[in-house]
């Protein structure tokens, strides 16, 4: 109960609770949808999903100057291709932070001259551009530590071993192909931390591709990679040691 | 930027902030219903009060579980009368925070048909329960330190009898030839007042504290139709609360403790 409270005590905590919260609300509704007897629980759904919504978008509005905060940090690192990914990163999600924050100003009526739907694909886009830069640093991190691993002597002798036993398997008859995904799989079950961000990337992603229009999924499948991508952030969040640095 | 980060971060914090927005829109909307504004500007106020209480109550979605857990931490006090105040002043939170879920469910859809009046009335009645408590609690600590006060002087009186301390020599100079009663009382009151007045200004976090509650106090007053005081005054009372709920947390030493 101590670390339930102390979770919640952050305010990270609570948003990303109440982010999982909702995509489990959508995909709920999206695989009820055609049940005729469940019309009630939709509904009710569907308001949680909005009330939700609405009010995670009342939470964001002082978090532009989290990601300004991050953008200075980034700056100091010393991998040229790292500084660059992060800040670019970061850049877009305050962008986004901002789109956001003037589309709540429109949804409560403080300010009534702006065009929702061309802002609305403004924080989409940045969004995109946010998580694509993240997957960018996530595919560079990966490939230096295959890289490093490769040249590991210990290593080497697992790979030998591996390549020389079970023949039958489908996958040999491509020996380079079976090497590589050896590699990437022995390199990625050494770093969680980058392994989860990864999958947290990717599942992310289908929800600015499908609000563009660039990639059009299933509500359900949005509802889905949302739901996971929440549950692994409420993880790194409980686990700081799973949490990718910088 | 960074302080407003870590700030951020805490969640009470944010809560507190929006508090503050949400009763500062309390006070614009009587303000500008007074002044006869356009319905346009005071709809869109009340939306944006109703839109933070809200939000404000998805945020308090958790926190019946910490009252709870500061009720557990406040039953080893060792001073009887504290422990009293706080563990029942914490339950009560605990008890206000429960009808507060039980009414987001309701506004949000999720409990159909819920009597929002009534759900209301408890949640508020729970709260003012936990202020008279906090006031209880400050009153009390008051009454310790003027306690403590005359007993450190009476300590130095008697050590050096000749000694007339400064205040005695004026309060005795300045004192009226108290002969009848009602000035004799006047003059106590006027020198309990100043020692009071002296043991808050030494204690800041007491000071804080018994100004946010007595200003607390106000709104379940108010709503629960006790003491009507109209939307102003309660818009007023409930910023200025938050104002030093705010400060409070800026400044951790200002924390009245336990």
């Amino acid at each position: 109960m101590d670390a339930v409270v102390k979770f919640t005590s952050q305010s990270q905590g609570r948003d990303r609770i109440f982010r999982a919260t909702q995509y489990a609300c959508a995909l709920s509704i999206y695989l009820l949808r055609n049940n005729p007897e469940r019309k009630d629980l939709v509904n009710k759904l569907k308001s949680l999903e909005t009330n939700i919504s609405a009010g995670r978008k009342l939470l964001r509005l002082g978090n532009t100057a989290n990601s300004i905060v991050a953008v200075k940090q980034a700056m100091r690192l010393s991998d040229r291709v790292l500084r660059l990914c992060i800040t670019a990163a970061n850049i877009n999600r305050a962008l986004y932070f901002i789109c956001d924050n003037l589309l709540w100003a429109r949804n409560v009526g403080l300010i009534l001259s702006i065009d929702k739907e061309r802002w609305s694909i403004n924080a989409s886009r940045c969004y995109l551009y946010s998580l694509v830069m993240n997957l960018t640093r996530d595919l560079y991190v990966i490939l230096q530590l295959m890289l490093q691993k490769g040249r590991d002597n210990h290593f080497k002798q697992k790979m030998n071993q591996h390549l020389s036993e079970s023949p039958e398997v489908a996958e040999v008859t491509i020996p380079e192909l079976d090497a590589f995904v050896f590699l990437l799989l022995e390199t990625l079950r050494s770093e969680p931390t980058v392994a989860l961000d990864t999958v947290k990337n990717i599942c992310d992603l289908f929800i600015p591709l499908d609000k563009l229009g660039i990639y059009k999924s299933s509500a359900g499948l949005v509802g889905f990679c949302g739901l996971v991508s929440s549950l692994i952030g409420i993880l790194t969040l409980a686990r700081p040691t799973l949490r990718i640095k910088p | 930027m960074d302080s407003w980060v870590r700030f951020n971060s805490q969640s009470q914090a944010k809560e507190k902030v929006f508090r503050a927005a949400q009763y500062s829109c309390m006070l614009l909307g009587s303000t500008l219903t007074k002044s006869r504004a356009a319905s346009d500007l005071q709809r869109i106020v009340s939306d944006l009060e109703a839109h933070m209480s809200l939000t404000r109550k998805l945020l308090r979605l958790g926190n019946s579980v910490e009252a709870l857990q500061a009720a557990k931490r406040a039953i080893h006090l060792s001073d009887g009368v504290l422990r009293l105040c706080i563990t029942i002043a914490h339950l009560n939170r605990a008890m206000y925070f429960a009808c507060d879920n039980v009414l987001w469910a309701g506004k949000t859809g999720i409990i159909s048909k819920l009597d929002h009046h009534k759900w209301s009335q408890r949640s508020f009645r729970y709260y003012l329960f936990a202020l008279i408590l906090n006031v209880t609690r400050n009153v009390y600590e008051v009454c310790l330190l003027l306690d403590g006060e005359d007993r450190c002087r009476s300590t130095k009186l008697s050590s050096s009898p000749s000694d007339v301390l400064p205040d005695d020599r004026l309060s005795s100079s300045s004192a009226v030839p108290a002969t009848s009663p009602p000035a004799l009382m006047f003059a106590r009151l006027r020198r309990l007042m100043g020692q009071v007045g002296a043991v808050l200004y030494n204690n800041p976090p007491l000071l804080l504290d018994l100004l946010k509650n007595s200003c607390d106090i106000f709104i379940p007053l108010d709503k629960l139709g006790l003491y009507r005081t109209g939307p102003a005054f309660v818009g007023t009372c409930g910023l200025l609360s938050s104002v030093l709920s705010i400060v409070t947390m800026l400044h951790p030493w200002l924390k009245l403790k336990p």
